[in-house]
């Protein structure tokens, strides 16, 4: 049996699970829980975009906010009314200025940005390996928190860029969602996928055996940044607005201790580290807006979210370094996977 | 002509010379021995010819041509193979997949990488550990794995180091039997290093001896067992290890 057979049930399942929720907020018909689904589908494609990378090439990566940051000043760039951008971005070159796309085509093309601009960095950065390229992915980071900061005439600086077309339909979040995790598995059963994470592992004998792991980590870091990319356009389209720290150190953590609580080596465990802690997020979300218990109201203080968040990740490192998922995946025999990374 | 040489090769780590002056050939289809005591060099001039280890000093030449400054994968895409000392399998992996990574890294896709990965397991004579998750293998067989995994793609030359080592009496003469397979039905050129020096004697055409890092004696077999110079080599570091090869010479 190809490989693509053997593994096929683990994205379908996954698929799955995502048109339930989604699913479910349709049928919900509240408007809050339908935001709420559209809020875990993002991260879902970023938590996920960052698997790609961090899963197979056991480089922790800091940096990838930095393309959804790209995509989506991608997203604003392509969409925002031409007469808007004209006062707001009023840098933008002329073709650009009168360019205005549909949501889904601006998404297209931040896809394709990031993943030009993740070649471009990448091409640098995956010749180191270990905590030096975690720290350099850091640096990338700042550096594009900082060039979008600053450059007044096409991304407002620190100003919020708004005019972004809403998109409040969940079926486009659904759709990317799973296109991503089908990204994922793809990669992760190609020959790309199969050597890196063989380099991740014993990088002596992989080198031995013939593979070159910078370029097949540069071939991940594009790929991942793409789905970031996309993810960024998506996310400006289900707010309407973004400024440089909406993807910056916050997005940064969030995701990272996403992907960490449902296990870095794992496709399934980045889905279900979404699914699981968007949902204990969600439950202190209420509770931070209190409760009332016949006539008394318990409420949390603000920011408790973020310690939480916090406070799992650390107990997951310490009691279960893996991740929940432990570097296996959901799959129909529950027959232990050949190739662990799917 | 085809060979893979190395002219008056040196290292040096911090003042330590590991390798000085080394000139060694490789030749398709024989079988190459190195030996020489503990710290002698051997693992580092493996190192150098696969491309892990810059030299100080020298060259390597495959059919004449230098390989300095390429990478190991470059190397190893040239169809010069190695195995380790510790085995270095990829222990989360199938024994499958382990063959199946260089098919993989060779540029194969993963169906072909596959296909061939069955058939050398089959060739190597170990099918039943196909699906074995190799962190599980008991050392001789980890060690026939690291080899069918250096074998896929067919290198011209293959580099054994210490693949005996631990193996009993009965097991290390299976391993010369393969090793004998590997130059005579692939035509490979086969590098062995072996503390297990009656194992050298008997496999190889030619042997080399290093001993702090230059080549002390070169010659057959039978004028590696009589060499004085050997035995002294190996006099010399008391190591427990020493005192069998010591009863080999004599
Ligand atoms: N990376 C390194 N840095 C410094 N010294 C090294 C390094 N690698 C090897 N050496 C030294 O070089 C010498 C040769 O080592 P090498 O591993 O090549 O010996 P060997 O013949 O393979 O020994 P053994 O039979 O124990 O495997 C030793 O003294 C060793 O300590
Ligand atoms: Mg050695």
């Amino acid at each position: 049996m190809s490989v693509a057979r053997r593994t096929i049930s683990t994205p379908v399942i996954l698929a799955l699970l995502l048109i339930a929720l989604a699913l479910m907020a349709v049928f919900s018909g509240s408007r809050p829980f339908n935001q709420t689904i559209i809020d875990i589908f993002l991260r879902v494609i970023l938590v996920v975009g960052l698997y790609i990378f961090i899963g197979n090439s056991g480089v922790i990566s800091f940096g990838h906010a930095g393309f959804t940051c790209l995509g989506g000043y991608a997203a604003a760039w392509l969409t925002i009314p031409p007469m808007m951008k004209q006062t707001l971005l009023p840098g933008l070159p002329d073709w650009l200025m009168n360019l205005q796309l549909p949501f889904w085509a601006g998404a297209i093309f931040a896809a394709v940005w990031a993943a030009i601009w993740a070649a471009v960095f990448g091409k640098i950065l995956m010749r180191l390996s270990g905590i030096a390229a975690s720290i350099a992915t850091f640096a990338m980071l700042a550096m594009i928190n900082t060039i979008y900061s600053n450059w007044e005439s096409v991304t407002a600086a620190t100003s919020s860029v708004v005019g972004i077309p809403i998109v409040r339909s969940i079926w486009p979040y659904l759709i990317a969602a799973i296109l991503a995790v089908f990204v994922a598995w793809a990669h992760s059963i190609s020959r790309a996928g199969l050597a890196l994470r063989a380099a991740r592992d014993e990088p002596t004998a992989a080198a031995a055996s013939g593979i070159d792991a910078p370029k097949e980590r540069l071939v991940a870091f594009i790929i991942s940044g793409a789905v970031m990319g996309m993810g960024g356009a998506l996310f400006a389209h289900s707010i309407g607005v973004v400024t440089p720290d909406t993807f910056y150190l916050t997005l940064t953590f969030i995701t990272l201790s996403m992907l960490v609580v449902g296990g870095m080596g794992s496709l399934s465990g980045a889905v279900l580290g979404v699914v699981i802690l968007s949902g204990l997020i969600q439950g202190l979300r209420w509770l931070e807006a209190g409760v009332s218990i016949g006539t008394t109201t318990f409420a949390i203080p603000n920011g408790l979210q973020e310690i939480t968040l916090g406070i799992v990740m650390i107990l997951i490192l310490a009691r279960r370094p893996s991740g929940i998922m432990a570097n296996s995946e959901l799959n129909w025999t529950r027959s232990r996977s050949e190739d662990p990374g799917v | 002509m085809s060979q893979l040489s190395t002219d008056k090769l040196s290292v040096a780590f911090a003042g330590l010379k590991a390798l000085s002056d080394v000139d060694l050939t490789i030749k398709p289809g024989h079988i190459t021995g190195l030996i020489g005591p503990n710290g002698a060099g051997k693992t580092t001039l493996v190192n150098v010819l696969t491309g892990f280890q810059a030299p100080t000093g020298g060259a390597v030449s495959l059919d004449g041509n230098a390989l300095n400054g390429l990478k190991p994968h470059q190397i190893r895409r040239k169809g010069i193979a190695r195995t380790f000392q510790g085995g270095r399998l990829f222990r989360d992996l199938a024994v499958i997949d382990n063959l199946e990574v260089t098919g993989v890294g060779l540029g194969q896709s993963r169906a072909q990488a596959r296909a061939e990965a069955v058939a050398m397991l089959d060739w190597i004579g170990i099918p039943a550990l196909q699906n074995r998750i190799a962190g599980t293998l008991p050392y001789t067989d980890e060690r026939r794995v690291a080899i069918g995994r250096a074998l896929i793609g067919k290198p011209d030359y293959i580099l054994l180091d210490e693949p005996a080592a631990g193996m009993s009496g009965a097991e290390a003469a299976d391993l010369s039997a393969l090793i004998r397979r590997i130059a005579s039905e692939m035509g490979c050129g086969v590098l062995l290093i072996e503390h297990n020096v009656g194992l050298v004697l008997n496999l190889c055409d030619h042997i080399v001896v290093l001993d702090s890092g230059a080549v002390i004696e070169t010659g057959s077999p039978e004028a590696i067992r009589g060499s004085e110079k050997v035995r002294h080599a190996y006099m010399g570091t008391a190591a427990e290890t020493n005192l069998p090869v010591l009863e080999t010479l004599s």
